[in-house]
């Protein structure tokens, strides 16, 4: 089993009155909420959490991109991947990832990840997201052409990172006369690639025919189990069982010294996780075109409540948040790697919502010095 | 006879599903947003002194993808390929919102094949000083509350409890109207200096309280649309012709009544 530190870094000073007057932390969430003195002080915060989980062993730190939002501020995570490339040592640098669906420029997107690969001497991990519902609305792309445009950009980055010769790209969506990256990756033939998934069966064909690392996104683990199973399914019909490695569970993960401790602590901040950060409305999520409608259908039929429907308590027994001591939660990983038929990746997010750098640090030490060992073994 | 038939179109892209009735000089009724394959009640008093031909735009209503349409101009050459498939050399054109963008475009590209023109709370010009409300953001009771003015006939146009097939199918709308008018948002930004070539006698009809297109844009489409006539009704919103079908279709029908198709080709 391989572990991961995994961070959001969200904006956790929210006014007073935002659950009453805000729809979302998201898209339209007033930018006056920000307070730039603040915001200097969680970037380098949030870099230390991430850089002293390399410290304490985690086999990857990750981070992802957001826009126009208090539940993310990471615009460009290739930035904070730069600033951890040279501050860290032995984890991979993963990325999750860079939001390709929405970027203007693809080929902007391979040299950088190409940068990162130098910078890191070889430890980057490209994610390639479609990127969320609203920052369809954020960054002005037709939410229609979400798929078609990460498709394109995808195979151009793959083939901008290994063609061995320069190439002219003519697609849909994007044209260019001249590829030629320097520089070239430093992984051959280039750094692994991680795709999340939320229950397209069209994502998991994408990755097992390509055999990529699949990972899940916040839903309760019978959900989850689906995706999993769908992915090893479509890895099946294409004649191979896929690594345990390539399959990726991540849960916001929270360790104390004792239950009653990290459940006092937890509790808020995972309120805050699914009441807050992921508050946004149907619209948001889904904009028009964004889902194909047998995707919809399936969202739809899933019998999904909304986060704000549930309570803390439902969300530790879904598996959509894993709390406790080390001891309880080694005990209740090992529930969720049955429940889920195995993973070999755990990505854990354990910067949560309005915890304290001292609640988090000490849930990463936790993590790695009595639950890491527990687990290691298991897959 | 007022009532509809259905009919399919085939076309090389695929098939376009059609409702038409009444007799009289041909209409072409472009649909908007909302109300793909649906015979209103302003098309069936619409059908009394014309044969009214309401197609589903391409990835609406019963009408196929045609995929590859995914902008405005395919959307010009789509309707001059439905007139050809159905033998409408200039017949009268009607268009509501984006279907009124859309016989707007088509009136600026073929100025000929255009007997008669009325929009209707059109969209399709860019005025930043006048946006467009975002319809794609609004969740259904809100925008409901900006596509009417009165709230209670807005109640009877969408059911109370929608099942999932009236969810996925407003969905397949939703984006198939994305598809065209995501970004330049609902518009045209070359469309304003277009409007000179059009020579079809023209109607531009606003509602008084558009919260979804304000009336500047009518406005606009009469004073650059050569020799435009201009109405504006009073309280009424957006979804007007849906709203007050009777005054609308009354309005159109006397406008399009002033001359026949045969006089003013």
């Amino acid at each position: 089993m391989k572990f991961a530190f995994f961070h959001l870094m969200p904006y956790p000073y929210l006014p007073e009155d935002f659950d009453e007057r805000y729809a979302s932390p998201s898209l339209t969430f007033p930018n006056k909420h920000f307070d730039p003195k603040l915001g200097t002080q969680l970037y380098h915060r949030y870099l230390d959490e991430l850089e002293y989980a390399d410290k304490l062993g985690f086999d990857g730190i990750a981070v992802n991109e957001h826009h126009q939002s208090a539940y993310g501020l990471m615009p460009s995570p290739n930035l904070m991947a730069a600033a951890l490339a040279r501050r860290t040592e032995n984890a991979k640098i993963m990325v999750l990832g860079n939001a390709i669906g929405i970027r203007g420029n693809p080929l902007r997107v391979a040299e950088e990840i190409a940068m990162l690969d130098h910078l890191s001497n070889g430890r980057v991990v490209s994610g390639f997201v479609r990127g969320i519902g609203w920052e369809y609305f954020a960054h002005s792309i037709n939410p229609t052409r979400s798929r078609d445009r990460f498709n394109e950009a995808h195979d151009l980055i793959i083939k901008a990172w290994t063609a061995e010769e320069m190439f002219q790209w003519v697609g849909p969506n994007y044209e260019y006369r001249y590829v030629n990256i320097w520089p070239r990756p430093v992984q051959q033939p280039h750094p692994p690639v991680y795709i999340p998934g939320a229950g397209s069966t069209e994502t998991m064909k994408f990755c097992a025919e390509r055999r990529y690392t699949y990972m899940s996104v916040y839903a309760p683990a019978r959900v989850v189990r689906r995706w999993f199973d769908g992915y090893r399914k479509a890895a099946d019909d294409l004649g191979y069982v896929p690594d345990p490695e390539k399959i990726a569970f991540s849960v916001p993960i929270y360790v104390a010294d004792t239950d009653e401790q990290a459940h006092r602590e937890a509790r808020p901040a995972v309120e805050w996780l699914y009441r807050k950060g992921l508050k946004q409305s149907p619209q948001m999520v889904t904009p028009p075109g964004y889902m194909s409608l047998s995707s919809l259908r399936g969202v739809l039929t899933a019998g999904l409540r909304p986060f704000a429907e549930l309570s803390y308590e439902d969300l530790l027994a879904a598996g959509q948040a894993v709390v406790g001591s080390p001891g309880a939660v080694a005990g209740r990983l090992r529930e969720l790697y049955s429940e889920l038929g195995g993973f070999g990746q755990l990505i854990g997010l354990f910067a949560i919502g309005p915890s304290t750098h001292e609640q988090v640090t000490r849930s990463a030490e936790l993590f790695a010095a009595e639950v890491m060992p527990e687990l290691r073994s298991l897959a | 006879m007022t009532n509809a038939t259905e009919q399919y179109l085939e076309l090389a892209g695929g098939r376009v599903h059609l409702l038409r009735g009444g007799e009289g000089e041909p209409l072409l009724f472009l649909h908007a947003a909302g109300g793909a394959g649906t015979w209103l009640e302003f098309h069936r008093l619409l059908a009394r002194g014309f044969e009214v031909i309401a197609p589903d735009h391409p990835g609406f209503g019963g009408s196929d993808e045609f995929a590859e349409a995914d902008g405005m101009d395919d959307l010009v050459f789509h309707y001059l390929d439905v007139m050809d498939g159905l033998g409408l050399d200039r017949p009268h054109v009607v268009g509501a919102s984006f279907g009124g963008w859309i016989a707007a475009e088509l009136a600026v590209a073929a100025p000929r094949r255009v007997g008669s023109l009325v929009l209707l709370s059109a969209a399709g010009l860019r005025l930043p000083d006048h946006p467009v409300a975002d319809l794609f953001l609004m969740p259904p009771g809100q925008l409901v509350a900006t596509l009417y003015h009165d709230l209670a006939i807005a109640a009877s146009q969408f059911p109370a409890e929608p099942d999932l097939d009236f969810v996925l199918a407003q969905y397949r709308d939703l984006a198939a109207l994305a598809r065209f008018s995501w970004a330049p948002f609902l518009s045209n930004p070359k469309l304003e200096r277009r409007l000179h070539r059009i020579t079809a006698r023209t109607l531009v009809v606003v509602p008084s309280d558009d919260r979804l297109v304000p009336v500047a844009h009518g406005r606009r489409y009469a004073e650059r649309i050569p020799g435009a006539r201009f109405a504006e009704i009073a309280n009424c919103g957006h979804a007007m012709h849906v709203e007050r079908p009777e005054e609308f279709a009354e309005i159109t029908a006397a406008f399009l009544g002033e001359r026949s198709l045969a006089a003013s080709s």
